[in-house]
């Protein structure tokens, strides 16, 4: 396999984990925000 | 290894302390955050069954990453070449992904639930939960035992400090946060676990990449790899990483307790959300670390003591610096401990409602003082045999294959049982435990698989194919789909697949357990009066302690209450 594309290939995997690690935070914020206005345990 | 004169470095032991203190300390305040003096009996079993999106995606997630998938992954991509990890990981995603119909059918079946043998003991009798039960507390307890490993393996390459003082460390530290508050403390800690290991994924192999020689390892190191290491198709792969593990999918993932735990725990309404968030989160996160051992593989690198466990580790040694190291070790820690609270929490669960709920106490009178007791005595004494496990006193690995075969004997049992009303305890039983009289000759070839039996096998492994496709396209499509798509792939695999399959003992054994259990428990369930009123099961399997349910559940129950 070319070079290029397997640079590629090894790559690709830390920003699919970068962009799922974004969408989890963002909803665990936004959760936790929720929790704290109506005074409870996010759990 | 130390290739190109790299040295394998150590961290200092102060610097070690530190950052487990540091680790542990952390995720036990977190749970002081949460913890309550008097706990519910089912919020330490399943957090009142209503938790969010965000951490719900994050504990599947980091649950289902362990550190041996990890050390698995790259071990493939240092076998098998670029294809490795991900004859790995995507499979490994994909159990996540393919139960998650048969959640919603079983949550909406079950919606208060804490485990599935619980639902099984509603469903059919004792018989068939303890077979789940039973095979999920010796799963739960190889993976804790697998966890400490890792982890004392970890401490005793990175730092002066011992294999033992290891495996005690990271024991006493996920024993410390789990103990009080069980289920809860699990799913809260497996946010900052979740964020530590993706986090560092996300640096680490990039790094890695380029102080190996970016681009130009592929240039140099191509004498290093095999033909079919370089394919992206490679066959060898396929039939002896990738096959074997598409076979165990819906195995593991009707085995694992973790993950029933967190199909009752999550609002229903988010669970496909959650689980295809998991899916990603861990097939990219365990593919990506597998290019570890494709970054070696093509470096010609040779593990210490020819040992592939110690592939990534002397990876991260020898191309991270003094940082990244630590980073590198909070990853694994992180990725073990999360597992490991985990499959405490699925122990505990499994004794207080399936042991003590069901088999124990008499019938309406559970008490929930005494359940909260008996999930954090199973805790401790779990605890306790994974540490005597891993000390090497006793070799559980070969128990692993038994395990995992018992959960490709319940697949289609267990399965069946919550769409078909015909299903009975003894077709269950029966089906299970002659599938699996079957799996251990042919897994461990003790009778010769020429001649009569090896056409036997063969047979009835094809016919396992088409369980196998079947079941995950009955998940997804329903029945009919399932019946074409299961018979199409058994015709057009047979002829492939028909005097060659035994050849390979590890895929022909799996789909021997399941094409006998499907059609000894399809066969005897046919022929039975029984019509199970799939209505009844949400009146017999509920909560225990209903006094005091956790605030979130409770929040959303009155707005439940004031919208109707």
């Amino acid at each position: 396999m070319e070079p290029m594309i397997l640079t590629v290939y090894m790559l690709i995997w830390p920003v699919i984990v970068a962009g799922t690690l974004f969408v989890i935070a963002r909803a665990f914020l936004r959760e936790w925000r929720q929790a704290r206005r109506d005074d409870r345990t996010m759990v | 290894m130390t290739p190109n004169g790299a040295e394998l470095q150590q961290l200092s032991g102060w610097l070690v302390i530190g950052l487990l203190v540091f680790f542990y300390g952390g995720t036990f305040l977190m749970t002081l955050g949460i913890s309550k003096k008097k706990e519910n009996a089912d919020g330490y079993m399943t957090a009142g069954n209503n938790i969010g999106f965000g951490i719900s995606a994050a504990s599947m997630t980091a649950t289902w990453i362990w550190a041996s998938s990890m050390y698995a992954s790259a071990t493939s991509g240092y076998t098998y070449g670029i294809s490795g990890p991900i004859h790995y990981g995507l499979w490994g995603a994909l159990m996540i992904l393919f139960i998650y119909p048969f959640g919603k059918r079983i949550r909406s079946v079950a919606p208060r639930a804490h485990t599935l043998a619980e639902v099984m003991h509603a469903r059919h009798g004792r018989g068939s939960q303890l077979m789940l039960a039973g095979s999920n507390v010796v799963g739960s307890l190889i993976s804790l035992t697998s966890n400490f490993i890792a982890g004392g393996a970890l401490i005793g390459l990175l730092s002066p400090f011992s294999f033992q003082q290891g495996i005690l460390t990271v024991a006493a530290g996920t024993l410390l946060y789990s103990l009080w508050s069980g289920f809860r403390a699990s799913v809260l800690t497996d946010f900052a676990q979740v964020l530590a290991m993706l986090g560092a994924v996300v640096v680490i192999i990039p790094v890695v990449f380029f102080a190996a020689g970016g681009t130009n390892m592929f240039v140099e190191g191509a004498a290093n790899v095999t033909p079919q290491q370089g394919n992206f198709f490679s066959s060898e792969a396929f039939m002896n990483q990738g096959a074997p593990y598409i076979a165990a999918v819906l195995a593991y993932a009707i085995g694992n307790q973790t993950i029933a735990q967190r199909l009752f725990a999550v609002r229903e309404d988010l669970i496909k959300k959650t689980f295809v968030t998991a899916t990603v989160g861990y097939g990219a996160t365990i593919i990506g670390i597998g290019m570890l051992g494709v970054m070696a593989l093509y470096l010609g690198i040779t593990p210490t003591g020819g040992d592939l466990n110690n592939l990534i580790p002397e990876m991260a040694a020898t191309y991270l610096g003094p940082v990244l190291l630590c980073l590198f070790l909070v990853m694994i820690i992180g990725a073990l401990s999360s597992t490991a609270d985990s499959d405490l929490s699925a122990l505990s669960s499994i004794m207080m409602a399936d042991i003590y709920g069901q088999n124990v106490a008499q019938k309406g009178e559970v008490n929930p003082k005494t359940m909260l007791l008996v999930g954090r005595v199973s805790m401790v004494l779990a605890t306790g045999a994974g540490l005597y496990f891993a000390s090497g006193a006793l070799n559980i690995l070969d128990l692993l294959v038994f395990v995992g075969a018992l959960w490709g004997c319940l697949v289609f049992p267990v399965i069946s049982s919550f769409y078909w009303k015909k299903v009975t305890n003894m077709a269950f039983v029966t089906s299970v435990i002659v599938a699996l009289a079957i799996f251990i000759p042919v897994r461990f070839s003790w009778i010769p698989v020429d001649g009569l039996w090896g056409y036997t096998v063969d047979v009835l492994s094809i016919v396992g194919v088409g369980v196998v496709l079947g079941l995950m396209l009955f998940g997804f499509f329903g029945g009919r789909v399932a019946r074409i798509g299961g018979i199409i792939a058994t015709l057009a695999v047979a002829p492939f697949a028909f005097g060659h399959l035994h050849d390979y003992a590890v895929l022909s054994g799996s789909l021997v357990a399941y094409a006998v259990s499907t059609v000894l428990c399809y066969v005897m369930s046919a022929r039975s009066s029984m019509e199970f009123d799939f209505d009844t099961i949400k009146d017999t399997v509920g909560d225990f302690d209903p006094s005091d349910r956790p605030a979130a559940a409770q929040t959303d129950v009155d707005a439940a209450e004031t919208h109707s």
